[in-house]
């Protein structure tokens, strides 16, 4: 055993605090929030998550929503569904909260998706984690290909970044269709599950780099999909929900056969997945 | 803010979950420091009808008592079942076994048909009114109350264990009752006790109520392991288990 | 290092004189069994048990400890516990238990937690005297071990062997002053129970090499076995508490009665158990039974062992055999029954 480790100070358990620098409401169930570490650097890329921590009531891991291009701190969306979550969103501009991070080490293809088409479909609140690789290209759009960006939503009232979602609707450069899966008097766009939108885009698939996030039941339907245009299985990224407890390699809640989705993940690239049932 | 006002109410029990919240010693200073008592009958005089959180022991076993709950459930905002009989209808649901007819008879003999005797079938508090928080358990365990009061007060839902007593009880180092001849329910009863009581050596009695999926040909297969007729089992579980056990065929 | 030699009652003082000056945890009586306890007199140390209850990694990864503590709404203060003890009586392969664990808590994410206790650890091991009811050491090339542990004691009848693995064992060892160096005929008989050790610490044996059980199970994923053995699983977790190699934990906090201090504790878990998947919002990722006990056995011999350099993350203690109740998770029957279906190839 060696005692010389200086890494033996280091507690990575501990969460480090953070500042609240703006909390905003997104619809009845999603909480925006923008935190600033309130020492030493924070240096992440699109992919990486985060545990927030609540004294007294626990952690709870939380992908990073903004890009790393965006400067000033970094973003999260909190859905309101534990206790966790619950007293995050009792949280105000000042506040402080914990924060261990950033973590994973399977992150968005930011480099290798370079000079290729990039296809996001994002189903619900899985367009969270998109954000940070879409703002990253949006940021330097003149690094990728053609972009288009599927979003598909359960009903009109859990849409949120609507005044986001509006700009990339309005911008040229991409092609963003959103959809609903319940069609609703207020909503005058297209009703149906996001696969349905693939067809629309297949042009751009060719050499598409296609990053997917959504609810568990949505990536066997998206899979299927893509596999009838034949999109390689190693362009496909899926950012993966699981219960990442500790964050770090150890607990084994987040285990996906031999993975550890914070680790291995929780983006991972589909033809890695190949000897993993569990992971779709 | 303005500390949460607490009532504690008592149906059909003995009292003895209360009493575990009187025997909290000094930690019942801290209690009272995070909150207002304002109607207690085992521990004070006062009566209140205005109340925030009540806690309800015992199970409801009259017609007039699902009246009386339901008057409670429409004035408090947070409902906490306190105990086995609350929670599981606990020991009173033997009852539920036999005629009422001829229950009654047996506790009051000639006085059975008299009309302040009405009886009917035992519920658990939550068969009646809904329940937000359950402390389970014959008695309640103590710290496993005021981890859950302290929960309430920070407005966090308790996380207590979904998994059965045998967890608690391996980790306590305890050798198995099972091999020692004692027909211990651990491994289909709720932990969050701490194994208390196989811990001391005495089998688990399924105070705190079955898991989610108790697996039932697991039992079977222990039952013939260990040479037992299903009908011990049965019996055993038909303590705290009464009507509400998984059926085993 | 020399092997030292100590007559059995001057074994017990040279303990004695430990327990006067550190913590020192040990075998003990525990009703019919044995577990690992705090030890006041040597009197007490049961060198020739069996097997513990409880592997003796709960030393260094505890049923339940402290992480750190926190005030509400300010910071965290990390606890790490740094008091020195020994640990007497490790069986072989709880050693290669510990081992493992050690690797697993170092690298990638060093848990400081974990090597804290481990580097104040002095850990004595001991040659198995008793084999117990349901041991398989043999089969896991787990039952007799050459490095690892501070001291090696081996009980050769007239007295015990010990052996300075570390300098931290030859430190302790120094303390047993009326220990004489023991002689060729002593080194014999050392070897001796080895030798014995090396083959019938095995009440189960296993039809193939250990380090074939990697690739055996990569042929076995939907098998149906899962399925059988799962049939009788009560979902109790007993398995995962009292194996020296699981290590899963869960984390919960709790505030202290002023409301604004309190601590995050992590205690024992297992991916038998209900619930262990499941995510804010209840989806639940591994909800069959099957499911959950095939991934513990692929842990085992698969998952874990790419992790430290192939080597087996079952060491066969038994343990988990002696703890279930319906009798489904011995590792030995299940891959013996993969070889009789799948064969080697």
């Amino acid at each position: 055993m060696c005692d010389c480790c200086t890494e033996s100070k280091k507690d990575i358990y501990l969460p480090q605090m953070a500042t609240v620098t703006d909390t905003r409401l997104m619809n009845e169930t999603e909480m925006y929030l923008k935190l600033t570490m309130d020492d030493g650097p924070f240096d992440f890329q699109p992919g990486h998550f985060v545990e927030l921590s609540i004294a007294g009531i626990g952690e709870a891991p939380f992908t990073i929503a903004s890009s790393p291009t965006q400067k000033g701190g970094f973003e999260v969306v909190v859905r309101r569904i534990g206790n966790v979550s619950n007293a995050i969103h009792a949280l105000k501009a000042g506040s402080k909260i914990g924060v261990r991070g950033p973590l994973g080490d399977g992150l968005y293809p930011v480099q290798e998706a370079k000079g290729k088409n990039v296809l996001f479909v994002c189903g619900g609140i899985g367009l969270v984690p998109q954000r940070a690789f879409i703002n990253y290209v949006l940021d330097n759009r003149s690094e990728y290909g053609e972009v288009a960006i599927l979003m598909g939503t359960k009903n009109y009232d859990q849409r949120f970044f609507q005044e986001e979602l509006a700009g990339w609707a309005n911008r040229d450069d991409i092609t963003f269709v959103e959809t609903l899966d319940t069609g609703d008097p207020r909503w005058e766009g297209r009703v149906g599950v996001v696969t349905t939108l693939i067809e629309g885009v297949k042009d751009l698939l060719g050499n598409a780099v296609v990053p997917v996030c959504g609810p568990p039941i949505m990536y066997k339907f998206v899979l299927m999909t893509l596999e009838e245009y034949h999109v390689p299985h190693d362009r496909i990224y899926l950012n993966l929900e699981r219960k990442m407890k500790c964050g770090v390699g150890k607990c084994g809640h987040c285990q996906i056969n031999d993975l550890y989705c914070c680790m291995d993940g929780p983006v991972l690239k589909y033809s890695d997945l190949a000897a993993v049932p569990e992971a779709i | 803010m303005s500390k949460p006002r607490i009532a504690v109410f008592d149906f059909a029990c003995c009292e003895g979950c209360q009493l575990q919240i009187v025997n909290l010693e000094e930690e019942i200073l801290d209690l009272l420091a995070g909150a207002d008592v304002v109607e207690w009958r085992e521990a004070m005089s006062e009566q209140s009808d205005e109340y925030d959180i009540a806690i309800i022991e015992g199970s409801i076993t009259r017609p007039e008592d699902e009246a009386r709950i339901k008057e409670i459930r429409s004035r408090a905002k947070v409902l906490i079942a306190l105990g086995a009989c609350a929670t599981i209808g606990g020991i009173n649901k033997l009852k539920n076994n036999f005629d009422l007819d001829e229950v009654k008879t047996c506790v009051y003999g000639a006085d059975a048909g008299k009309p302040h005797l009405a009886t009917a079938m035992t519920k658990a508090v939550d068969e009646v009114v809904t329940v937000d928080f359950k402390v389970e358990g014959c008695p309640i365990d103590r710290k496993e109350f005021t981890y859950i009061v302290r929960c309430l007060l920070l407005g966090k839902t308790p996380e207590i264990p979904v998994y059965p007593v045998c967890v608690e009880c391996k980790a306590n180092g305890n050798p198995c009752l099972w091999d020692q001849g004692e027909v211990c329910l651990g491994p289909i009863i709720k932990a969050g006790c701490g194994a208390r009581c196989p811990s001391n050596s005495h089998r688990c009695f399924g105070c705190r109520g079955y898991v989610d999926n108790p697996n039932v040909n697991a039992a079977k297969d222990v039952i013939e392991k260990y040479n037992l007729d299903i009908d011990t089992l049965k019996l055993k579980m038909s303590l705290f288990g009464s009507q509400q056990e998984p059926t085993v065929s | 290092m020399t092997v030292k030699k100590l007559a059995k009652n001057d074994f017990d003082s040279f303990i004695d004189a430990i327990i006067q000056s550190k913590k020192v945890y040990g075998p003990q009586v525990k009703g019919e069994k044995y577990d690992f306890a705090q030890l006041n007199a040597a009197q007490d140390l049961c060198m020739d048990y069996d097997v513990s209850l409880l592997p003796p990694t709960k030393y260094f990864l505890p049923v339940r400890e402290t992480l750190m503590t926190f005030e509400v709404g300010g910071g965290y203060t990390s606890q790490q516990d740094e008091e020195p003890f020994v640990l007497v009586g490790v069986h072989p392969y709880d050693l290669v238990a510990i081992n493992q664990m050690d690797i697993l808590f170092s690298q990638d994410n060093y848990d400081s937690h974990y090597m804290t206790r481990r580097k104040h650890a002095t850990i004595v091991a001991c040659d198995v005297v008793t084999p117990s009811a349901n041991v398989f050491a043999s089969s896991m090339g787990t039952a007799v071990v050459k490095e690892g542990a501070d001291v090696l004691v081996t009980d050769i009848g007239d007295g015990y062997l010990l052996e300075a693995m570390t300098d931290k064992g030859a430190i302790l060892l120094a303390s047993a002053t009326r220990a004489t160096e023991a002689d060729a005929s002593d080194m014999q008989k050392r070897q001796a129970v080895r030798d014995v050790n090396q083959k019938s610490l095995n009440k189960h044996e296993l039809k193939c090499d250990s380090a074939y059980l990697p690739k055996l199970l990569s042929q076995a994923y939907d098998h149906s076995v899962w399925e059988e053995m799962a049939e009788t699983c009560f979902a109790c977790g007993s398995c995962n508490v009292v194996c020296p190699t699981c290590y899963c934990f869960d984390v919960k906090d709790d505030v202290n009665w002023d409301m604004a201090s309190g601590k995050r504790e992590r205690c024992v878990d297992g991916c038998l158990l209900d619930g262990f998947t499941k995510v804010a919002g209840d989806h639940e990722f591994r909800k069959v039974q099957a499911h959950r006990f095939r991934h513990r056995l692929f842990r085992k011999a698969k998952y874990v062992p790419a992790k430290i350099g192939g080597q087996i993350a079952c060491v066969g203690c038994g343990r988990c055999v002696s703890a279930c109740l319906p009798n489904i998770a011995n590792p030995v029957t299940i891959y013996n029954k993969l070889l009789d279906d799948l064969g080697m190839s």
